[in-house]
C-alpha cells in the first residue's frame, strides 16, 4: 500500500463495464471450491476409501463370524455377503455421519468465520447460495457414498471371493446376481442418505453451529432406530428416515419387493422437501448480525 | 454531481425487542461524495451499514441505492456497491488470491486481470498466495478493500477500516481511502474517530443511540464547535485566576470542570497570561491543549444531555430527521 502522499494520486475511476449476474453455476464453483480445499473433506474420502478394506482383512481373519447381524453369518462364504453386512451397519450412524461431515457444517461453518457478511454482499442472492451449498453437499454425499461402497465391494470381492450369495429366504443367488443386488442394495442407500444431508443442511442453518450440525443428525437417526425397534408404533416406522436404510432387504428375497423402497423413497423425498424449504424460509427471513 | 443519490435512505428503523438500535435514521449521500458516519460505539452505525447492504431488513423506511431499493432489484440494488462491515472475514483455510478468486465468481467474474491489479493497489501482490489464516488484522483490512474493488465500485461503503490498525496501518488505510475519493469514487465511511472522518470526509452524519445527532458538512460543523483553549494547573489556581485581565475580549479565563484553568484566547494574550502567573510566583504545575475543537463537538454531542448540545447544531439534526 502506498503512504500517504503530499499529492493525491486517484486510484479507482467509475466504473467500467457492468458485471454480469453471477448463476447457479458461478456459486457451486466457488462452493466445491472450498469444499476440495478442505482437509475434513479429503480426509473422509480417504477414510472411506481405506478403512473398509481394513475392514474386510478383520473381518475375513475373524474365526467367529458376527451371526446375530444380517449376513454376519454368511461373510465367509461370500464376498458378496461382507458389502451387505457392512451396508447394514453404515445405515446406523456411519452414513449420516458421513453425509453431516459437509452438510452439518456448510452454513454453520460460514457463522463460524464470520463470512456470511462477506459472501452476502456479493452479487449472488441467498437463494443461489442455498442451492450451491445444497448441490455441494449433496454430491460430496454421493461421493462418500460411492467410494465407500466401490471400496467395500471390492475389496469384500478380492480378499473373500466372488461365491453365489444366500438370499434372505435361503434361495442362492449365483455371482453375477449377486453382484447386481449387492450394487443395487447399495444404491437404496441414496434416497435415506439425501433426507440426512437435507436435516444435516437444515439443522446447520438453525443451529449455526458447526459441531452442532454434524452431530445432531448421528443423534436423531439413532433416536429414530430406537423409536423404530419400540413395539407400536407401526405407523410412524415407515415415516422415519432410517427405516429406508434396510428397504434393500426386500430386493434379497426369493420373490422380491419394492413396496419399502418406493416408501421410502416418498419418505425421502418429503422430508427433503421439507428441510430445504424450512432452510431456506430460515435463510431469506435472518439477519446477519454477526461476524 | 449526478442526480440519483448514492445512498437516499429515509426514516430507516431498526428494533431489537424494546432496544432500538435505529430509530427513523435519513441519510443521503450524491455521488462522488465522501460522507461520514461518525458514532460512538453503540450508536447504530454499523446497524445502518448492515440495512444498506440488505444483510439485516428494516423494520421501517425505505434505502435506496443509486435510486434502487432491495425489494424492487434484489442483489442487483447492490450494483456497484462494495464495502466491507466491521473487519472484513475471509476463509482462512484459502489463499487471499484463491478468497477473490471465489468472491469474484459470486459477482459473476472479474475482468482479466483485475485480481492481479487490486491486489496490487493494496499491496497484497506478494502474499496473495499465502493462506488468510496466516494473514495479520492489517493485511486482512486490505483484502478487505481489494475484494471490494473487485466489484468496480461507484460507492465504498468502509465500516472503521482503521479499527485495529497499527498506526503506520492506520496512516496507509487513510491514504488509500483518499486516493480512491480521489479517482471519483462515492466513499461512505463509518468511524468514531472524528479526527479520522474531519480528515477525509465532505459532510457527516454524527448518530447517538440510533438517533442522528447532526447531519451536514465537516466546514459548517467546524464552525460550530466550541473554541480550543490551554488547560492551566497551578499552585494556587484561584491567585492565578484573579491574575487575569479583568473582562478581555482577546483572553478568557475560567475554571474548569475538575479545578484547573481553562484559558482562551489568542497565543500571544495566553503567553503573556502565564508568565504574568509564573512572575507573581504562582507555580505552574501543567499546561496542554484542551480536546481539539471537533473532537470536543463529537464529545458533546453524543455524549451531553439534549440540553447540552449547542443551538446552532438543532436545526441541521432536525432537518436530518425530517
Amino acid at each position: 500500500m502506498s503512504t500517504a502522499a503530499e499529492t493525491i494520486e486517484p486510484l479507482a475511476s467509475p466504473p467500467r463495464a457492468r458485471h454480469r449476474a453471477p448463476s447457479l453455476v458461478d456459486a457451486t464453483w466457488w462452493e466445491l471450491s472450498k469444499l476440495t480445499a478442505q482437509v475434513r473433506a479429503r480426509a473422509t474420502l480417504l477414510i472411506c476409501l481405506v478403512a473398509p478394506v481394513l475392514i474386510v482383512v478383520v473381518i475375513n481373519g475373524q474365526g467367529r463370524p458376527p451371526k446375530d447381524t444380517l449376513y454376519g453369518r454368511y461373510i465367509h462364504h461370500s464376498g458378496f455377503a461382507v458389502p451387505l453386512l457392512m451396508l447394514g451397519f453404515a445405515g446406523q450412524w456411519i452414513l449420516p455421519l458421513l453425509t453431516a461431515i459437509v452438510a452439518g457444517d456448510i452454513f454453520a461453518g460460514e457463522d463460524q468465520h464470520g463470512t456470511w457478511k462477506t459472501v452476502l454482499t456479493r452479487s449472488a442472492s441467498r437463494a443461489q447460495i442455498l442451492w450451491a451449498k445444497t448441490i455441494t453437499a449433496v454430491a460430496f454425499a454421493l461421493v462418500v457414498l460411492v467410494v465407500l461402497a466401490v471400496s467395500t465391494i471390492l475389496s469384500s470381492v478380492v480378499i473373500v471371493g466372488h461365491q453365489p450369495l444366500t438370499g434372505l429366504t435361503g434361495q442362492v443367488i449365483p455371482s453375477g446376481t449377486a453382484a447386481r443386488l449387492v450394487v443395487a442394495s447399495w444404491a437404496t442407500a441414496v434416497a435415506p442418505l439425501l433426507g440426512f444431508t437435507c436435516l444435516a443442511i437444515l439443522l446447520s442453518i438453525r443451529t449455526r453451529n458447526p459441531a452442532f450440525g454434524i452431530a445432531a443428525p448421528v443423534v436423531a437417526g439413532m433416536i429414530m432406530q430406537l423409536i423404530g425397534s419400540l413395539g407400536g408404533v407401526e405407523a410412524i416406522r415407515p415415516l422415519l428416515l432410517t427405516t429406508p436404510f434396510e428397504s434393500w432387504h426386500g430386493l434379497l428375497a426369493e420373490h422380491p419387493f419394492t413396496g419399502p423402497l418406493t416408501t421410502g423413497l416418498i419418505v425421502c423425498a418429503v422430508w427433503c422437501v421439507l428441510c430445504l424449504a424450512a432452510g431456506l424460509v430460515s435463510l431469506l427471513r435472518r439477519d446477519i448480525t454477526e461476524g | 454531481m449526478s442526480e440519483v443519490l448514492a445512498v437516499d435512505a429515509v426514516d430507516v428503523t431498526k428494533r431489537y425487542g424494546e432496544l432500538t438500535a435505529v430509530d427513523a435514521i435519513t441519510m443521503q449521500v450524491g455521488q462522488g461524495e465522501v460522507y461520514g458516519v461518525l458514532g460512538p460505539n453503540g450508536a447504530g452505525k454499523t446497524t445502518f451499514l448492515r440495512m444498506l447492504f440488505g444483510l439485516i431488513r428494516p423494520d421501517a423506511g425505505t434505502i435506496k441505492l443509486f435510486g434502487q431499493t432491495r425489494e424492487q432489484a434484489g442483489t442487483r440494488s447492490l450494483d456497484g456497491v462494495a464495502g466491507f462491515i466491521e473487519s472484513p472475514r475471509f476463509y482462512p483455510y484459502l489463499s487471499g488470491r484463491r478468497n477473490l478468486e471465489g468472491l469474484a465468481r459470486l459477482d459473476g467474474g472479474a475482468a482479466p486481470g483485475r485480481l492481479d491489479e487490486v491486489l496490487e493497489v493494496v499491496d497484497l501482490a506478494d502474499r496473495a498466495g499465502d493462506k488468510v489464516g496466516g494473514y495479520s488484522f492489517g493485511m486482512r483490512q486490505r483484502l478487505g478493500v481489494a475484494a471490494s474493488l473487485l466489484r468496480d465500485p461507484q460507492l465504498l461503503v468502509l465500516d472503521e477500516p482503521a479499527n485495529g490498525l497499527d498506526p503506520a496501518g492506520i496512516r496507509d488505510m487513510r491514504a488509500l481511502v483518499k486516493r480512491l475519493a480521489a479517482g471519483g469514487l462515492t466513499v461512505l465511511l463509518s468511524s468514531h474517530d472524528m479526527g479520522e472522518v474531519e480528515e477525509i470526509c465532505d459532510n457527516v452524519t454524527i448518530m447517538r443511540t440510533g438517533t442522528v445527532v447532526y447531519h451536514g458538512g465537516i466546514a459548517q460543523l467546524r464552525h460550530q464547535a466550541p473554541e480550543q483553549g490551554h488547560r492551566i494547573v497551578t499552585g494556587d489556581n484561584a491567585r492565578a485566576l484573579a491574575l487575569a485581565p479583568d473582562p478581555d475580549p482577546s483572553l478568557r479565563v475560567v475554571p474548569g470542570a475538575d479545578g484547573a484553568l481553562i484559558a482562551y484566547g489568542a497565543q500571544e494574550q495566553i503567553d503573556a497570561y502565564i508568565t504574568t502567573v509564573v512572575t507573581a510566583g504562582v507555580p505552574l504545575r501543567g499546561l496542554r491543549l484542551t480536546e481539539a475543537p471537533l473532537e470536543s463537538l463529537f464529545f458533546m454531542l453524543t455524549e451531553s444531555a439534549p440540553g447540552g448540545v449547542p443551538h446552532a447544531l438543532d436545526h441541521p439534526a432536525a432537518e436530518a430527521a425530517r
